[in-house]
């Protein structure tokens, strides 16, 4: 009869890990899913049929939700469509303005990335909402700005809040990323576990 | 928050805690002051390769490209003297330099050299990724902005290609590249090496 190894070859996280070969390999199987669902995603959104039926008026709502925060903050604020205007401020929430564009950088890696496709459109419902939140915020602060510090409205408009809202996008992406991963080593853990227990055959 | 992963390839292959959210805001912070700095000469070399490459597809090469208080202004040698000049805003085509930067700090140890070394790598191919867009800013000005010549001179294919890749470039593309760039070049180094498997016992 064989001895057992006392001590397993290779244990708990270094045990899945694959070659460096296959792990660039399905690094950049990531990335060319990434760039194609996000050419698809442009092709779907920029047509004028799913603009004008779905984009704009999802700009409207963030505009009616951020006009009501404003309001609440003490601004007199109405809205038109999607724009929020005051006596001394207004401002029209433009694509590129309505969180969309980071939704669908955050959806493109969710979906690229190899995950079961329950823990995926949890994390596509999540990452959106979030996203949106911080939209929220980036609306309401900006109309502020522009309200009381109208000459740092460009800044912060075009350069500061495009960055920090893609860059929470991409930091959601990694904190799903690094969760599903954990998910995915407990698994190859466990499945090697119940392997070990596991009677050998003579 | 998470903790790091070394199971997979293709995992974050990133510690995401409040360390790594400092060193994000400090290393955009710090990005921001070096791209307010140098965005006027950043801009020149944009213009001048993009100037390049647009006019030798051009017969006759007549594009030229000037910068000026944060605009890129198309000069055309047969433009009549007193048409205005159109002028595109810089800024948008490269203040993703910043998102990098920021993407580049999430590594543990951010300065040492070898993740310097590929941030600069991947700097540079971000650059090449803002002539790209360059080229198609102008090209999509002369397809769609200039009338009755953008007609006689553009078909519809090359108006859609030159104006669907630059509204792509703004709507997706530069939030999109600094990312693409930073999973590609960036994290390389950062995967951690496999456990070494100790050898097994062989059987008696």
């Amino acid at each position: 009869m064989k001895d057992e190894p006392k001590t397993p070859a290779k244990t708990g996280a270094g045990a899945n890990s694959p070659p460096r070969g296959a792990a660039n390999r399905r690094s950049a199987f990531f990335l060319i899913r990434f760039v194609v669902l996000l050419v698809v995603f442009y092709a779907i959104v920029a047509s004028h049929p799913v603009n004008d039926a779905v984009i704009v008026p999802f700009t409207s709502a963030i505009a009616r939700v951020s006009a009501v925060i404003l309001n609440v903050l003490g601004e007199q604020v109405t809205v038109n469509g999607t724009e929020i205007r005051s006596s001394r401020f207004a401002v029209a929430i433009e694509n590129g303005c309505n969180g969309v564009e980071t939704a669908l950088l955050f959806g493109a890696a969710v979906l690229a990335f190899p995950a079961p496709w329950r823990r995926r459109l949890l994390g596509l419902l999540f990452g959106f909402v979030a996203i949106q939140i911080i939209n929220l915020v980036r609306v309401v602060s900006l109309f502020l700005v522009g309200v009381h510090r109208p000459a740092l409205f460009g800044t912060s408009h075009t350069i500061l809040w495009q960055s920090i809202v893609v860059l929470c996008g991409v930091l959601l992406f990694l904190l799903w990323a690094a969760r599903e991963a954990r998910a995915r080593q407990r698994q190859g853990v466990a499945v090697e576990e119940t392997n070990r227990g596991a009677p050998k055959p003579r | 928050m998470a903790r790091p992963s070394r199971a997979e390839a293709g995992d974050p292959q990133v510690r995401l805690d409040a360390a790594a959210a400092l060193r994000a805001t400090a290393a955009f912070a710090v990005a921001l002051g070096i791209w307010f700095t140098f965005a006027a000469p950043y801009e020149r070399t944009l213009a001048a390769a993009a100037e390049v490459l647009i006019r030798a597809f051009e017969r006759p090469a007549v594009t030229s490209l000037a910068t000026s208080a944060g605009e890129i202004r198309v000069e055309r040698a047969d433009f009549p003297p007193d048409s205005p000049r159109p002028g595109l805003p810089a800024a948008d085509l490269h203040f993703n330099f910043a998102l990098l930067a920021a993407l580049f700090a999430l590594s543990p140890r951010p300065l040492r050299s070898a993740n310097f070394g590929r941030f600069w790598i991947a700097a540079a191919l971000l650059w090449l990724v803002h002539v790209a867009a360059l080229v198609f800013q102008v090209e999509s000005v002369y397809a769609t902005r200039m009338g009755p010549w953008s007609q006689e001179h553009y078909g519809p294919v090359a108006r859609n290609v030159w104006a669907a890749g630059f509204h792509f470039y703004q709507i997706l593309g530069r939030f999109a590249a600094p990312f693409v760039l930073w999973w590609g070049v960036g994290r390389v180094g950062e995967r951690q090496p496999e456990t070494p498997g100790r050898k097994r016992v062989k059987g008696a």
